[in-house]
């Protein structure tokens, strides 16, 4: 959620049409119904790998993001300008990754409730953009952390 | 009111930022960092004298202080520990190149090439006139027709034979003997800036000098670039702050009233491409530190750091 209104600030013409709602265009992906391919021109975020550091007085958990996002340029170029576009999201990533912290929000109750701690990543790494046919796409993976609060579960 | 707490792990920080502020020399006087401004301390926007410098890496710090046992009885054993020696070091590298980077990571006197036309006589200084602040320099109509955007200018007044720590706030220099050189204190001084706008008879810069709004006396002249040399009997010395924002809104301070540096110029070669090793490598200036000491206002301690520590919101202490 912060991501998207991070996103909404940095660009808020990069939007995208779900279920009869116009948002932000970064959706998550288990929080949707299945796409037959990644929408184009949108981040999609998913979540992979999952540790746990017990040790800690608090336990930390180690949460690995996925975020992955392709372009197929613009119509008014016929296409030729998908490199720039991608590079366009390259620079709102980062932009929206800024601060790398966040506070920690409860969502499963029906007012969503700030927590005592934040949530923080560490530097992304970009994968090489791949090209297929006319789709210029890139992954970019973030190590996700947090720390389990009392009566968070 | 109720509320819930959290226990806090060890922070968890990315980087390290510095700030540095001058040591008045002539009469020792350190710049102060209240404990009491870790709450209200502004990263972006830290309060005077302090200047920021940006992010630094491979900070580390070692306390070199030794203590002794008193021994008594027999067999002997201690009794209690007395503190014969405090030291403390300091190195990390800078990421930026600056006249005030520089000089912080040179061990000795760091000066400013006065621009020449013919590579011998320095292009001459022209005086600053009333209303100039720190950002705006005036001057005479047609003097500022010799500097244009992007034009590098030391702000300073004509060495007139003083001897001792010279230039103010931010002493360059120590001179044993009086030069013949006019332009001396332009050579050392740190008031240096970037001119981004001229127009008729004035001067805008990029930042701030860092000796604020210039005064009457001081002349503008140009520079093309710095020099440091290995040698000499000169010794920087500035107080400093080093501050480590952890992930939970945490953040550890440390404050040496006194550094002075112990090591001569020396650079870090760091790789741009970790794969590709004989590529291109961006060259940092590394800077090796001693902590001096002061008397704590408090109790008159002799002391050499501070460490601050801000916990997290809510975080069990």
């Amino acid at each position: 959620m912060s991501l998207r209104t991070r996103l909404a600030s940095v660009n808020p013409e990069r939007t995208v049409l779900l279920r009869g709602a116009l948002r932000p265009g970064i959706v998550v992906e288990e929080a949707e119904a299945p796409f037959s391919q990644p929408p184009a021109d949108v981040f999609v975020l998913r979540w992979l790998g999952l540790a746990a550091d017990t040790e800690l007085s608090s336990e930390m958990l180690a949460m690995e993001c996925e975020i992955s996002y392709c372009t197929l340029g613009s119509q008014a170029f016929g296409g030729l300008d998908r490199g720039r576009a991608l590079t366009r999201m390259d620079r709102e990533l980062l932009e929206i990754l800024e601060p790398f912290t966040t506070a920690k929000i409860n969502y499963s109750v029906q007012q969503p409730s700030p927590m005592q701690t934040q949530v923080f990543w560490d530097e992304p790494s970009f994968t090489a953009a791949t090209l297929q046919r006319d789709r210029l796409s890139r992954t970019v993976r973030i190590a996700v952390y947090s720390y389990e609060e009392q009566n968070e579960l | 009111m109720t509320s819930n707490s959290f226990a806090a792990p060890a922070p968890v920080a990315r980087r390290v930022r510095a700030y540095f502020a001058p040591v008045e020399r002539a009469t020792k006087t350190h710049a102060p960092f209240d404990p009491a401004q870790i709450n209200t301390f502004d990263p972006d926007l830290p309060p005077e004298p302090w200047i920021d410098l940006g992010w630094i890496e491979n900070f580390v710090r070692k306390s070199t202080s030794k203590s002794a046992p008193i021994l008594t009885g027999i067999p002997a054993s201690t009794l209690e520990q007395t503190r014969n020696t405090i030291g403390a070091h300091l190195s990390f590298e800078f990421l930026s190149w600056t006249k005030l980077t520089m000089a912080l990571a040179t061990g000795s006197q760091h000066m400013n090439v006065l621009a020449s036309l013919d590579g011998v006589t320095p292009e001459p200084a022209v005086g600053v006139q009333s209303g100039s602040t720190s950002s705006v320099i005036q001057l005479a109509t047609g003097d500022a027709a010799g500097f244009r955007p992007g034009s590098m200018i030391a702000v300073d007044a004509d060495y007139s034979g003083q001897t001792g720590f010279v230039g103010s706030p931010v002493s360059g220099a120590y001179l044993r003997q009086a030069l013949t050189d006019t332009h001396y204190i332009r050579r050392i001084t740190f008031n240096v800036g970037l001119v981004l706008g001229v127009s008729s008879g004035s001067l805008i810069l990029a930042q701030p000098l860092p000796g604020g709004a210039p005064e009457a006396t001081a002349k503008v002249q140009a520079i093309t670039g710095f020099v440091d040399r290995e040698g000499g009997s000169f010794y920087q010395e500035w107080s400093a702050l080093f501050v480590m924002e952890g992930s939970q809104g945490d953040r550890i301070f440390f404050y040496y009233p006194r550094l002075q540096t112990t090591s001569g110029a020396e650079e870090s070669p760091v790789s741009l491409d970790g794969r590709h090793k004989g590529g291109l490598s961006r060259v940092l200036l590394k800077g090796q530190f001693l902590a001096l000491p002061v008397a704590d206002p408090v109790d008159g301690e002799r002391v050499l750091c501070y460490r601050s520590f801000k916990p997290a919101a809510y975080s069990l202490i």
